[in-house]
C-alpha cells in the first residue's frame, strides 16, 4: 500500500521540488523579477495563491476525517472558521487607533458601546484581554478549534454516532455556530465579523512585503501538515484508522478503543483546520460567520471528492484546482459557473470516485479492460466494491 | 505542480486583458456586484443600470480629460456573494484590470471587506445601498442613505402622523441592530418612553413570523402602533402574509419598511402590502423631467443591451417587468458624479479627482444633490406609501438632507446624560 | 352624462360593458345629490386658505350621506383631488379612475359629480402630470381621517366598520358618543357590536361620573377586552397618582377588571402558542416528510430535496400564472388554481425526482456518503437553472381567497393558511401510512428497505421501487413546496432554508420511522413556539439546535428506533 511504506526517494525528490517552488521560486520570483517580465509573479497572485494554500490545509483536514478514517464532518469548516477568528481578535486588537473613531478599542465595540456592558474593562470584553499577545492568540488558534471538537467528538463518538448521523449533527454544529456568531451580542462582531486589520507582528500587513511573507507561512504550514500526516498515515495508528474506515466494528472486536482513536483524529483534523484558518485571515483581511456555515463545509468535502480521498495530494490539487477554476470563473462566465461546479461535482463523483488523483489508475485499468477484452478481467462486481478493493490492495 | 493552473489561469486572463485594452482612447472602469449567490437578487439590477449609464455617457462623448475623449470600458467581476472573494475581486480590479474607480457592494460586509484593499491600492469606490453609517473612508464615497436620510425622516414622520408606540423589527445582522440602537435613542430624545419601544429580531431566512405577529396584534391593540421593520428582501414574504392574515393592515398598524424598493417589490405578495410605507431618497413615481427620462431611457435600453465605444458584450439581462428604484438612482448619479469630478480635476487620478469631487452637483431624477466632505451627499428624502402596482404614491417629501454617517453628530446632545 | 355612457357601451369589449355599467350606477348616484348643500360646503372648503373654517366644514359634512364626498375626502388626503384653474374659477375635480392608453383621465366635478366637458360637449381628458392638487397640510388631513373614520361607521363592509369603530373608540373622544349609539341601535353584525360597546366603554373611562365611569371599567373587564387593557392601566396609573379624584371604587373595579383581563391574555397566549406549535409542526412535517421517505426509507442523502421543494413551488407559481391568464387574477376561478397546484407539483416534482433518480443516485445506493456530495452539485445546478428561467429576483404568489384572512377564536387568531397547512399534513401523513401499510406498492418497499438482496431474490423488482419510491418521495417533496408558497416567499433560495430543519427532524425521529418524523416535528415547532416569546427567535433556534444534539447523545438513533438484527445497520 503507497502510504504505508516510509517515504521513498522519489517521493522525497518530488516533495522537496514542491517545497522549493513554494517556499523559495514564487517569492523571490514575486520580488526580484521586474513586473514587465514573463516571470514575474504578481502581489495579487501570490496573494491568492496564498489563499488556495490555506484551504489546502482545509482539505487535508477534511480528508484526515473522511478519507483516512470514514468520518464525514460537515463542520469542518467551523474550525477552520474558529481558528480565523482566534488570529483575527489579535489583529483587532492591534488596529491601535487607527480605526474610524481614534480608540483603542476596536470600531464595532465602541459603536455598540460595550463600555456600558464591560465597564471595569473600559469596554473591552474580558475574554478579549489576553489576545492582545500574539503568542496567545496563536496559542488559541491551536486550542479553541481543539476544545470545540474534543467536547463535540467526545459527545457523539462515545454514544456511538456515525455514519450519516454524524454528518447531520456536524451539520447542525456549524449552522448553530454560524447564527450565534451573527448576534452581535456575541462580542464578535456581528454579521460584519473582524476587519480592517493594519498590523500583524508590527508589519504592516496589506504590503507586498507582508503578504509575501504569508504566503511562505502558507506554504510551510501545508509542507508541515503534509509532512505530519503522512507520517501519521505510515504509522500503526494509521492502520487502524483505515481499519476503522473498512470496518469498525471488526476493530473494536479485535480489542481497540475505536472512540478514542475517532476522537484524536476529530481534534487533529480540527487543529489542522484551525492553523489553515488563522493564515487565511491575514491574507483575506476578513473573517466572519458566514465562513462557517454549512456549505463552507460542504464545499471543502467537495474538493476532496474533486481531488481523490484517501491520499494526502488529492485534497491540495482539489482545493487549489476548485479555487483557481472558481476564482477565473467568476470573473470569465459569470452567469455559468455553478452549472460548471454543481457539473464537476456530479461527474466526480459519478465517474471519478477516486478523485482526479486516482484519474491515470482509472484509465490505465479501462485500458487494461479494453485489451483484454477475454475473460480474465477480474470478478464483476459494483463500482463501490472496486474501489475499497483497490483501496485495500495498493 | 502547485502553482502551474493558477499560473496558467493569470495567463489567460492577462491575455484577456490584452485583447481588450486594444480599443482607443478608454478608461476602465470596474464594476463590483454578485452576480450569484443569495446577493443576485438584489446586485444584478444595479449591474445593470451602471452598463446603461455608461452607454449613456459613451453615447454623449464619454469623459474628457486632458484635451481628449475617453469612453468608459466596464470590467465586470462576480464575487459571488461571498465576503473574502469581494476581496480577491478588488484588488484584481485595482491591481491587475489597473480601474480608475470602481461602482459595488450591496452588503455592508462586503463594504467592510473590501476596505482595506482600496485603502491599500488608493482605489475610489461609489458605494449606492442605505446602511448603517458609522464609517469614513478617504477612499469610499457613499452616494448611499445614511440613517438621518432614511430611518430619521421615516421615524419622524411616523411620530408627526400620532404614533406612541413603535414596535423595530429586523434581520439579525448589523444594520438592522446599528439602525434600531440610533432610533431608540431618537425615540426617547422624542419623549417615548423605552416601555412604548420593542425591539425584535429574527434569522436570516426567517420563515415563521406567527409569534412576532401575535406580538405586534397585541402591541397595536391600543393604537398608535407602528413597525419599523429592517427585514431584509425574503422574509418580507412570510412577515407581511402572516401580518396580513392576523387581520394587520396599514390602517391601524402601518409598516414601515427601509429595505423594500420597487425593485424588491417584483417578488412580494402585491395584496398584503399596500399601503404601508417606504422610505428612501428616490422614487420611480417622481414626477420630473430628469426621473421621466431615465425610467424611458433605461426601459428602451433592456430591450437591446449595449454599452456604446467599449468593446463589451452583454449577456442575461432580463428586460421584463423592470423597474428603477433607489440604490439603482444612486448608482448611476455616483457615475455621473465622477465624471464631473474627473472633467473639472481634468485627470483620473485618484487623489486629484477625490478633491474634485467634494461639493460637485448634479441635478439627478429625485432633485439636486451635491457631494459633502464627508462623502456623502445632500439629497430629498421621501416617504411614500405602497400602491397595488408596485409603485409608491409619495406623500411626504423631505428637502435638502445632509448625510451624515456618525449618529452621535444628528442624534440629539441631552441623551448623552443617559 | 348619458353622452358619455352610450360613447362607453359601444365598446364592444364585455368588460368594458360592465364597467361602464357600473359608471352608469355611480353617475347616477352622484347626480340624486347634486342639489345637496355640503357639497357647496366641501367645495369652499377646498377653496379656503382658513385652517379654522376648513376644519369647521369638514367636520360638519359628517352628516352628509354622500358617496362623492367620501371619496372626494378621500382623495384630498391622498393628494389626487385637483384644483382645475380656468379663467380665475378654480373648480374642484376628481379624476374617473378609467385611464386611457396615456394615463389620462375624465374629470369629475366635485359640485355637480358630472364630468368636465369641453367645447364641443364631450368630457375633457386630463394628465395627473398637468394637475395641481388641492393643499392638505397634516393637521388637516387627520381633522379629514376622523370625519372619514366617522363615515366607515356606515360602511357597508362589517370589517371596515369594525375597524372603524375601534380606531374611533381609540381616541377616547366623547364627540363620538351619539355617532355609537345610533350605530349601536341598527347595528346587526356581533363583531361590530363588540367593537362598538368596547368603544364606547373605552371612551366612557374617562367620563367625570363615577357610576359610568365604574360601570364601564367592569364591562370592558367583563368583556376580557384586551383593546381596552392598555386604557384600564393608564387609568389606574392616573387613579394611584391622585386617589382623591377617583376615589377607592374605581381603584379596585380597575384593579379586578385588570386582572381578568391579563388572565386572559394567558390563556389566549396558552393557547396560541399550542397552536402556533402545531402549525410550525405541520409545515416541518409537510416538508420533511419526503426526505423521510427518501433519506429515511431509502438512506440516500438527498441535498437536493430543499430544491426539489422549490420546484414544487415553482409550480404553484406557474399554475397560479396560468389560471390568472384562464379566469383573471381573481374570483372563484382563480380561487381553484391552488387545488390544481398541488396536484401539478407533485407530479412536477415527481418527475423530476424520477429524472434525479435514474440519471445519478441509482449508481449511488451503496455509497450514500457520496449520494450527498453528487446531489450537492444536482442542487446547484438546479439553483441556476432556476434563476435562469424565472429570474434571481422572488417570484409573486397570491394566496386564494379562500387562505387568505384567519378565524378568531377568542382573541387567538387561526390563519386559515395555518389551518390549511395543519389539515394538509394529517391527509399527507394518512396518505402515506396507508401507502406503506395497506397496498402491495408499500410491502415490496418494505421488502427492499429492509433486505434488498433477500428482496431480490423473491422476485421484487427492486431498480423499480426504487424510482417509485423516490419519485413519490419527490413529489411529496414538492407539495411542501406548494404548501410553502402560501406562507412563504418562493426563490431560488428557498430550499437553502429548509434543508437543515429536515434532516434535523428525519434524524431525531429516526431514519426509517414515519411516526418518528410525526413526532419529532411535533417536538421541535411546539418547543420552538414555546421558546420564541422568551429568548427571541434567534436564540430559540440556537437552543432547539442544541437541544437535538444533545438529544441524539442520549438516543442515538433518533426517537423511534428502526430494529434490525444487522450489526452495520
Amino acid at each position: 500500500m503507497l502510504s504505508n511504506k516510509s517515504i521513498s526517494k522519489r517521493e522525497l525528490l518530488l516533495l522537496v521540488i514542491a517545497a522549493l517552488i513554494g517556499i523559495v521560486v514564487l517569492p523571490c520570483l514575486n520580488a526580484f523579477v521586474p513586473p514587465a517580465s514573463f516571470f514575474h509573479v504578481s502581489n495579487f497572485s501570490i496573494n491568492i495563491y496564498g489563499k488556495y494554500l490555506c484551504y489546502a490545509v482545509l482539505a487535508i483536514g477534511v480528508n484526515l476525517l473522511w478519507g483516512y478514517t470514514g468520518l464525514l464532518s460537515l463542520g469542518q469548516a467551523l474550525f477552520f472558521s474558529l481558528g480565523g477568528y482566534a488570529l483575527g481578535m489579535h489583529l483587532m486588537l492591534m488596529i491601535g487607533k487607527l480605526g474610524q473613531y481614534k480608540s483603542d478599542l476596536p470600531d464595532f465595540m465602541v459603536f455598540l458601546e460595550f463600555i456600558k456592558r464591560f465597564p471595569e474593562t473600559g469596554g473591552l470584553p474580558p475574554h478579549w484581554i489576553p489576545f492582545r499577545s500574539f503568542w496567545f492568540a496563536a496559542a488559541m488558534v491551536v486550542v479553541v478549534p481543539a476544545v470545540v471538537s474534543f467536547v463535540f467528538g467526545w459527545l457523539a463518538f462515545r454514544s456511538r454516532i456515525k455514519g450519516v448521523y454524524f454528518s447531520i449533527l456536524s451539520q447542525a454544529l456549524t449552522y448553530a455556530a454560524t447564527l450565534m456568531f451573527f448576534r452581535n451580542d456575541f462580542t464578535f462582531g456581528g454579521n460584519n465579523g473582524l476587519t480592517d486589520f493594519k498590523f500583524i507582528l508590527g508589519h504592516e500587513i496589506n504590503s507586498a512585503a507582508t503578504k509575501r511573507g504569508l504566503f511562505i507561512a502558507s506554504a510551510v504550514l501545508l509542507l508541515a501538515v503534509y509532512v505530519v500526516c503522512r507520517w501519521l498515515t505510515s504509522t500503526k495508528f494509521g492502520l487502524i484508522q483505515r481499519a476503522i474506515r473498512d470496518s469498525e466494528n471488526r476493530v473494536l472486536f479485535s480489542g481497540y478503543a475505536t472512540a478514542n482513536f475517532k476522537l484524536f483524529v476529530f481534534v487533529l483534523s480540527g487543529i489542522i483546520c484551525g492553523l489553515g484558518g488563522a493564515l487565511f485571515v491575514p491574507q483575506v483581511g476578513i473573517i466572519n460567520p458566514s465562513e462557517m456555515a454549512p456549505d463552507k463545509s460542504l464545499e471543502a468535502v467537495v474538493w476532496c471528492a474533486v481531488g481523490g480521498r484517501g491520499n494526502l495530494l488529492g485534497p491540495i490539487l482539489g482545493a487549489v484546482g476548485c479555487n483557481a477554476l472558481k476564482s477565473y470563473a467568476t470573473h470569465s462566465f459569470a452567469e455559468q459557473w455553478p452549472y460548471i461546479l454543481g457539473g464537476l461535482f456530479i461527474f466526480a463523483t459519478l465517474f471519478m470516485p477516486k478523485g482526479l488523483i486516482g484519474l491515470p489508475a482509472q484509465l490505465m485499468e479501462i485500458k487494461r479492460k479494453f485489451t483484454r477484452k477475454n475473460g480474465d478481467a477480474a470478478p464483476q462486481t459494483a463500482p463501490a466494491d472496486v474501489a475499497f478493493e483497490s483501496a485495500t490492495k495498493e | 505542480m502547485k502553482p502551474y493552473i493558477p499560473k496558467l489561469i493569470a495567463k489567460v486572463m492577462l491575455a484577456l486583458a490584452v485583447v481588450s485594452a486594444n480599443a482607443a482612447e478608454t478608461v476602465k472602469v470596474g464594476v463590483l456586484h454578485s452576480l450569484s449567490g443569495t446577493m443576485a437578487i438584489s446586485e444584478t439590477s444595479l449591474k445593470d443600470v451602471l452598463l446603461f449609464t455608461f452607454d449613456e455617457i459613451n453615447k454623449s462623448g464619454g469623459i474628457k480629460a486632458g484635451g481628449k475623449n475617453y469612453m468608459i470600458e466596464p470590467v465586470i467581476v462576480d464575487p459571488a456573494s461571498n465576503w473574502p472573494l469581494f476581496a480577491e475581486k478588488a484588488k484584481q480590479l485595482l491591481e491587475v484590470d489597473n480601474v480608475s474607480v470602481v461602482f459595488g457592494c450591496w452588503t455592508s460586509v462586503s463594504r467592510k471587506s473590501v476596505l482595506p484593499v482600496f485603502e491599500k491600492d488608493n482605489g475610489l469606490l461609489f458605494y449606492p445601498v442605505q446602511y448603517e453609517g458609522e464609517e469614513l473612508s478617504k477612499n469610499i464615497f457613499y452616494t448611499a442613505e445614511a440613517l438621518n436620510q432614511q430611518a430619521i425622516p421615516a421615524v419622524d414622520y411616523m411620530l408627526a402622523e400620532g404614533k406612541k408606540k413603535f414596535y423595530l423589527l429586523g434581520s439579525d445582522y448589523v444594520y438592522p441592530r446599528t439602525t434600531n440602537k440610533v432610533l431608540k435613542k431618537y425615540l426617547k430624545s422624542k419623549g417615548i418612553p423605552d416601555s412604548d419601544v420593542v425591539e425584535i429580531y429574527t434569522p436570516f431566512g426567517h420563515t415563521d413570523y406567527q409569534t412576532i405577529v401575535a406580538e405586534i396584534k397585541k402591541f397595536a391593540a391600543a393604537g398608535k402602533a407602528t413597525v419599523i421593520s429592517t427585514l431584509n428582501g425574503d422574509t418580507n414574504v412570510p412577515f407581511f402574509k402572516e401580518f396580513a392574515n392576523a387581520g394587520l393592515t396599514s390602517e391601524n398598524c402601518p409598516v414601515v419598511s427601509f429595505s423594500i424598493s420597487e425593485d424588491e417589490f417584483r417578488g412580494l405578495p402585491a395584496k398584503a402590502l399596500v399601503g404601508h410605507l417606504g422610505c428612501w431618497t428616490y422614487f420611480m413615481s417622481i414626477k420630473s423631467p430628469e426621473n421621466t427620462k431615465f425610467v424611458k431611457d433605461f426601459q428602451t435600453w433592456l430591450k437591446a443591451p449595449t454599452v456604446t465605444g467599449a468593446d463589451y458584450k452583454i449577456s442575461g439581462i432580463d428586460g421584463k417587468g423592470r423597474v428603477t428604484c433607489s440604490p439603482m438612482n444612486l448608482s448611476r448619479m455616483g457615475v455621473y458624479l465622477w465624471k464631473q469630478a474627473v472633467e473639472k480635476a481634468d485627470s483620473f487620478e485618484v487623489d486629484k479627482v477625490r478633491d474634485a469631487l467634494i461639493g460637485q452637483k448634479f441635478k439627478g431624477p429625485a432633485g439636486e444633490v451635491t457631494m459633502q466632505e464627508n462623502h456623502h451627499l445632500v439629497n430629498n428624502v421621501f416617504i411614500g406609501e405602497t400602491l397595488a402596482t408596485g409603485q409608491f404614491k409619495i406623500i411626504k417629501t423631505f428637502k435638502d438632507v445632509a448625510g451624515e454617517p456618525f449618529s452621535e453628530k444628528f442624534l440629539p446632545k441631552q441623551t448623552a446624560a443617559n | 352624462m348619458g353622452e358619455s355612457c352610450r360613447l362607453e357601451i359601444r365598446n364592444p369589449c364585455s368588460f368594458l360593458f360592465i364597467h361602464a355599467f357600473l359608471v352608469l350606477l355611480h353617475l347616477a348616484a352622484f347626480a340624486s345629490f347634486a342639489a345637496s348643500p355640503h357639497r357647496t360646503n366641501l367645495v369652499e372648503a377646498v377653496l379656503s386658505e382658513d385652517l379654522a373654517r376648513q376644519t369647521d366644514i369638514i367636520k360638519s359634512l359628517v352628516e352628509a350621506n354622500d358617496p362623492l364626498i367620501e371619496q372626494a375626502l378621500t382623495a384630498w388626503r391622498g393628494g389626487s383631488l385637483y384644483v382645475l384653474e380656468t379663467n380665475d374659477t378654480k373648480t374642484p375635480i376628481l379624476l374617473d379612475p378609467v385611464t386611457d392608453a396615456e394615463g389620462s383621465a375624465k374629470a369629475i366635478r366635485l359640485i355637480d359629480g358630472e364630468f368636465v366637458k369641453g367645447a364641443d360637449g364631450k368630457p375633457l381628458v386630463f394628465a395627473v402630470a398637468d394637475l395641481t392638487a388641492a393643499d392638505a397640510t397634516s393637521k388637516l388631513r387627520k381633522v379629514i381621517k376622523a370625519t372619514l373614520d366617522l363615515f366607515a361607521l356606515g360602511n357597508p363592509n362589517p370589517a371596515m366598520r369594525r375597524d372603524a369603530v375601534i380606531k374611533l373608540g381609540q381616541e377616547q373622544n366623547p364627540d363620538y358618543l351619539p355617532f355609537f349609539e345610533t350605530r349601536q341601535k341598527t347595528e346587526q353584525n356581533l363583531e361590530v357590536v363588540k367593537a362598538l360597546s368596547e368603544a364606547v366603554a373605552t371612551t366612557q373611562l374617562l367620563s367625570e361620573d363615577e357610576s359610568v365611569r365604574l360601570a364601564a371599567i367592569g364591562r370592558l373587564g367583563t368583556m376580557r377586552s384586551i383593546n381596552g387593557l392598555n386604557f384600564l392601566q393608564r387609568l389606574e396609573t392616573e387613579a394611584k397618582a391622585a386617589p382623591a379624584k377617583y376615589g377607592e371604587k374605581t381603584a379596585d373595579a380597575l384593579h379586578k377588571s385588570i386582572r381578568d383581563i391579563q388572565d386572559y391574555i394567558q390563556w389566549g397566549n396558552f393557547f396560541g402558542t399550542a397552536f402556533r406549535g402545531l402549525s410550525l409542526a405541520a409545515i416541518l412535517l409537510v416538508a420533511a416528510l419526503g426526505l423521510a421517505i427518501t433519506f429515511g426509507l431509502m438512506g440516500v442523502i438527498n441535498m437536493a430535496h430543499g430544491e426539489v421543494i422549490m420546484i414544487g413551488a415553482y409550480s404553484a407559481y406557474v399554475t397560479q400564472n396560468v389560471f390568472a391568464k384562464w379566469f383573471g387574477a381573481s374570483g372563484r376561478g382563480f380561487d381553484c388554481y391552488f387545488i390544481a397546484a398541488l396536484v401539478v407539483s407533485f407530479v412536477v416534482a415527481g418527475l423530476v425526482g424520477l429524472i434525479l433518480e435514474r440519471g445519478v443516485i441509482r449508481f449511488l445506493y451503496k455509497r450514500p456518503l457520496e449520494s450527498l456530495l453528487a446531489t450537492w452539485g444536482v442542487s446547484l445546478v438546479l439553483q441556476q437553472i432556476i434563476r435562469h428561467i424565472f429570474g434571481a429576483a422572488n417570484v409573486q404568489v397570491n394566496s386564494p381567497s379562500w387562505l387568505s384572512g384567519s378565524f378568531n377564536v377568542s382573541d387567538v387568531l387561526l390563519g386559515y393558511n395555518r389551518l390549511f397547512v395543519i389539515g394538509f399534513a394529517v391527509f399527507v401523513v394518512l396518505l402515506t401510512y396507508l401507502l406503506l401499510t395497506r397496498t402491495s406498492l408499500g410491502l415490496q418497499i418494505r421488502a427492499v428497505m429492509q433486505n434488498r438482496h433477500m428482496a431480490s431474490a423473491l422476485g421484487v423488482r427492486t431498480d423499480r421501487v426504487n424510482m417509485m419510491t423516490f419519485a413519490f418521495g419527490s413529489g411529496l417533496a414538492g407539495m411542501a413546496g406548494a404548501c410553502l408558497s402560501q406562507i412563504g416567499n418562493v426563490g431560488p433560495a428557498l430550499g437553502q432554508y429548509h434543508i437543515v430543519d429536515c434532516f434535523m427532524i428525519v434524524v431525531l425521529g429516526g431514519v426509517g420511522s414515519i411516526v418518528g418524523t410525526v413526532s419529532a416535528s411535533l417536538g421541535v415547532g411546539v418547543t420552538n413556539q414555546i421558546l420564541e416569546p422568551w429568548l427571541g427567535s434567534v436564540l430559540g433556534k440556537i437552543t432547539v439546535l442544541a437541544a437535538i444534539i444533545l438529544f441524539l447523545q442520549w438516543r442515538p438513533a433518533g426517537l423511534f428506533v428502526t430494529r434490525s438484527r444487522s450489526l452495520e445497520g
